[in-house]
């Protein structure tokens, strides 16, 4: 006999609203439907009335954790229109700050999965480690997030030479722990237990959902943007692309703790070459002229992908963008089918969800512009009143 | 390169409107032949559907689809134009790969795509909400490329 198990929207595994129905028979799952739409963000529609630059601080804002992946993606997009050059020293400010990115988004991935199974000393452990690369952005660019690096042709930040010694440091603390986090997580007998042969996404599967990211290098697919279509100075840097072959959620756990590793290193390249490489971070671009240009960057959860079309001013006509959540929720189909009930939370959150990033649209029930704006103001102000009372009564 | 060169070759008279940039190529398909080529580009040459855009031109309703040659970093995008403005219709390509469904079912419910053979037509995002018609539209209107 089958049961419905309903996982959502508002639950405690899931740090925003989404809602799994599980159809369960005895303790096996049988099938899973995905119902996303609780959200609604607006972004693409709202870029296209935004200047370019107004676009970036915009598409920063998809998502606090890639929050630089989809500025960078975004400006490749813009560049890719007019095929418009940066300076050396800025493509190795963004692969730096690209990958600290990568780190602090793994480490906090590998804290939250270490939690979801119990393991909570995993958790602080990343949680606390991850708090050092939150230093190296503010050194680097005053803001721990949202850091507002990018511009089309360069970066509006240049790292002081001067602090380059003490980010230096910060790394040297932050790779003695990654070492002990990977000893702790590849060894640990309690982790292999409990993941290993959970949730297998097979190879297949990985290739028929066009899966990105870790979700699908974990599974044998070897896809990175930084190898495959190397922008910024991932062509100048060394680093090895990390790929399993089980496509179970203990190999998605090793692929992040690896990458992360990687990323430790290419930060540390960068700092290197930031010693040396000086001049210009920024080129001057006038206009952007008529066409279309595609920018992608490997966000720590995958590709994430904007497409720009322009026609000559300064604002884009349409301006599509893909989170890597969006390829990845649906390889759920594939990968909870047939596991206990108990394994799918962690198989659901193994592909690192992001459901603000998916959700990046907006839905607009009435025709009438204006009318829709008067009704979002109406709501606004009733929030406002409530919100008053609720503070100070009636009065 | 050659996998470029290679797909032009066999494609054809079955692609038109050709825009070859660095890395990426922007190519019109009919909808009769969308399937042939969709086959080809994911089968035989391993591309990656990347994600599709839908976009109102004075032409018509625009499905842009992006696959991605991730063994070479280059973009093919094949792109259907359906001049019925009220009524678009073409086939979906979500039978040949899973990776396609999410997207068709978004362009259908913001563009009023009615998307062919696809298994799952049914809203994506606004599932528990009376049926919009062209959800984006009354900014498409202000604004065409």
């Amino acid at each position: 006999m089958s049961n419905v198990i309903p996982v959502g929207p508002y639950h405690p595994l899931l740090e925003e609203a989404e809602y799994f129905t599980l159809t369960v028979d005895g303790e096996t799952v049988t099938d899973i439907d995905l119902d996303i739409g609780w959200m609604h963000r607006g972004h693409e529609l709202i870029s296209e009335q935004k200047t370019f630059t107004q676009s970036i601080y915009l598409v920063e804002r998809i998502c606090g954790i890639c929050s630089t992946s989809h500025p960078l993606a975004c400006v490749h997009a813009v560049e890719d229109v007019d095929n418009i050059e940066i300076p050396e020293r800025a493509a190795y400010i963004r692969t730096l700050v690209g990958e600290l990115e990568r780190i602090h988004s793994h480490l906090l991935w590998i804290g939250l999965a270490g939690h979801f199974i119990g393991y909570d000393t995993l958790w602080m452990w990343a949680w606390k480690y991850r708090e050092p690369i939150l230093e190296m952005f503010e050194v680097i660019s005053g803001n721990r997030n949202h850091y507002g690096v990018m511009r089309v042709g360069g970066v509006a930040v240049d790292v002081d030479t001067t602090k380059l010694k003490e980010l230096h440091n910060i790394l040297d603390i932050v790779d003695k722990k990654m070492d002990m986090i990977a000893k702790a997580a590849k060894d640990d007998p309690v982790l292999k237990s409990r993941l290993v042969g959970v949730g297998v996404l097979s190879k297949q599967d990985a290739i028929d959902y066009c899966a990105v990211g870790p979700t699908a290098r974990a599974s044998g697919v070897a896809i990175d943007v930084r190898k495959d279509e190397p922008n910024d100075a991932y062509s100048l840097v060394d680093f090895n692309e990390i790929i399993t072959e089980n496509g179970d959620v203990y190999d998605k756990l090793v692929v992040r703790v690896l990458e992360t590793i990687e990323s430790t290193r290419i930060a540390r390249q960068c700092l290197e070459k930031l010693e040396k490489v000086n001049g210009s971070i920024l080129n001057d671009v006038k206009e952007i002229g008529i066409g279309e240009g595609i920018g992608r960057y490997e966000a720590p959860r995958g590709e994430v992908f904007h497409y720009v079309r322009t026609d000559g001013t300064n604002r884009p006509i349409r301006h599509k963008v893909r989170a890597p959540s969006y390829v990845n929720i649906p390889t759920f189909q594939a990968s909870c089918k047939g596991i206990p009930v108990a394994d799918a939370l962690i198989t659901l959150a193994a592909v690192d969800p992001c459901y603000c990033c998916t959700e990046r649209s907006i839905k607009i029930i009435n025709r009438n512009r204006d009318r829709c704006q008067l009704e979002l103001l109406k709501l606004s102000r009733e929030k406002t009143e409530k919100i008053r009372r609720e503070f100070y009564g009636s009065k | 390169m050659p996998e470029k060169d290679k797909f032009l070759e066999k494609m054809g008279s079955r692609i038109s409107a050709v825009i070859d940039k660095e890395k990426r190529l922007y190519f019109e398909v009919q909808d009769k032949n969308l399937e042939d080529v969709v086959n080809y580009l994911f089968h035989k040459m391993g591309c990656r559907l990347s994600t599709a855009t839908a976009m109102e031109t004075f032409r018509g309703i625009e499905v842009l689809y992006h696959f991605s040659h991730d063994a070479s970093g280059y973009y093919f995008c094949p792109r259907i134009v359906m001049t019925d403005k009220d009524n678009p219709v073409m086939h979906s390509i979500t039978p040949i790969f899973n990776g396609a469904a999410w997207i068709e079912r978004e362009m259908a419910e913001y563009w009023n795509v009615t998307f062919l053979n696809h298994p799952r037509p049914e809203p994506l995002l606004t599932k528990n909400h009376p049926k919009g018609e062209g959800l984006n539209q009354p900014f498409r209107i202000r604004r065409k490329s």
